[in-house]
């Protein structure tokens, strides 16, 4: 197979799964009210999906409180007027709204609500809890977070680690990697392999960093803990050789992003430079 | 014809306080998290640039814009991590305005449980969360340099037995 086969192999792969995110978080069809002549419903749908008003303005907020208040069970509606507060830091109010939209369509919002609550709030504990209800409802596949980066089972893991149980969030990546059909995203291999290190296992760490650099070589992060590694094993050509290539691509802008939030393992160019000046030394 | 002239515009006077009462009749602001002026809390020395909507952080695709980034706030409050264990865990949010000057004012704050629940923190927490906030300078302005802008940021402190956990965003 020629390199530009892979490659394009490669683009439609990101496009089926970016694809399949958004299905997942599509508008819904209005038309299934109106083939079940449920006429107050099919008009509130099609006011919540084409009513207009910018996300968060009142003309928007008031158009789902229309239609709401024509369809109570208009999950769709409660879940997009519950967003703006979400983005907004009003996570109060945030939450009365999703919590709403869960119990009216816990199959299509308990994995959306789990991923925010680990995004936004680094709500650890009550993601888990949303992303194992769902595993109950779908045993084989959770579906994927709402920025297409991740599969939810390998969020389920990093909340997992982040309340100390670093073992099972090993445990489930390596599992979920392990499914058949279950290609790698974007992330998984850094996450892991940071895990890798975290728990001691250095070779497993260089593993895995490693493939994640194969599988997308536009992050500094892996080289960044990369270098970490080789600081440990104390090769000291390696890991500046490592940092100074995660400064490289920091500075070309190839890192971590998320334009809401800060995502986990995510480098700084400050850490990059504290191990640069380390390194000179070491 | 004066008389005519009169009645229009006497119709003109009701027509346009009816329609200001009906806007003022809605629950929302003409965006979520909207801050107006509140003489009573806010600085009156603290200007807004823009005179239409003010956007927020995430509308300019940068997240969070801080000299420094992240580690320079969290080393701003990481005296707030050696804070005396009590019983005290939720989240404190502080929501507030960047004008194009870089400055910061109109302070708001939502103090939540963990099971998303609104609470009071202790005062002496809450106030020193929010003077160390107001000491942060390093915002980076909105916009471009040629057409700096204002927006709304928010910081919210995820505090377990009293102490600072995680910043967020």
């Amino acid at each position: 197979m020629t390199k530009s086969m892979l490659s394009a192999g490669r683009l439609v792969f990101v496009f089926l799964l970016t694809s399949l995110a958004l299905v997942a978080y599509a508008e819904p069809n209005c038309n299934i009210y109106k083939m079940e002549n449920n006429m107050p419903c099919y008009e509130a749908c099609v006011l919540a999906t084409t009513g207009g008003g910018e996300q968060g303005s009142r003309k928007s907020q008031e158009k789902f409180d229309k239609a709401i208040e024509q369809c109570p069970a208009l999950d769709y509606a409660y879940m997009e007027k519950s967003v703006p507060y979400l983005k907004r830091g009003d996570f109060v109010t945030w939450k009365k709204l999703i919590d709403k939209a869960v119990e009216l369509n816990p199959t299509l919002h308990l994995g959306y609500r789990g991923w925010c609550r680990y995004q936004f709030l680094r709500d650890y504990k009550g993601a888990i809890k949303d992303f194992e209800r769902l595993d109950t409802l779908f045993p084989h596949d959770i579906g994927y977070s709402q920025n297409g980066d991740y599969q939810l089972t390998i969020v389920k893991a990093l909340c997992y680690s982040a309340i100390g149980e670093k073992g099972k969030a090993i445990e489930i990546m390596e599992t979920q990697l392990g499914k058949k059909g279950y290609s790698p995203m974007v992330y998984d291999y850094l996450h892991l392999g940071v895990l890798k290190m975290e728990t001691g296992d250095l070779n497993g760490g260089i593993d895995f960093l490693t493939k994640s650099i194969a599988l997308n070589d536009y992050l500094a992060e892996p080289y960044y803990y990369l270098g970490l590694i080789y600081k440990s094993k104390n090769l000291k050509a390696e890991y500046k050789t490592a940092m100074e290539k995660a400064k490289a691509y920091y500075l070309k802008g190839y890192k971590r992003f998320d334009p809401y939030t800060h995502p986990m393992h995510k480098v700084y160019l400050s850490d990059i430079d504290r191990e640069l000046s380390i390194a000179q030394t070491f | 014809m004066i008389r005519k002239i009169c009645c229009l515009f006497l119709l003109l006077v009701v027509y346009s306080s009816c329609q200001k009462s009906k806007a003022q009749k809605s629950v929302y602001p003409n965006h979520v998290g909207d801050t107006a002026f509140d003489e009573k809390i806010d600085d009156p020395n603290f200007k807004v640039c823009t005179t239409g909507r003010i956007p927020q952080y995430y509308e300019f695709g940068k997240s969070l814009q801080f000299k420094g980034e992240k580690p320079a706030i969290d080393k701003h409050f990481e005296i707030l991590k050696q804070n005396e264990s009590t019983a005290e865990s939720g989240y404190i949010t502080i929501r507030f305005i960047v004008n194009c000057e870089g400055k910061t004012g109109r302070y708001r704050i939502e103090e939540m449980s963990n099971d998303y629940q609104p609470m009071s923190f202790d005062k002496n927490l809450v106030e020193k969360i929010l003077t160390l906030t107001k000491e942060l300078s390093g915002w980076i302005v909105g916009g471009n340099p040629e057409q700096p802008v204002d927006y709304y940021q928010y910081l919210t402190f995820k505090i377990e037995g009293g102490k600072l956990i995680e910043i967020m965003p």
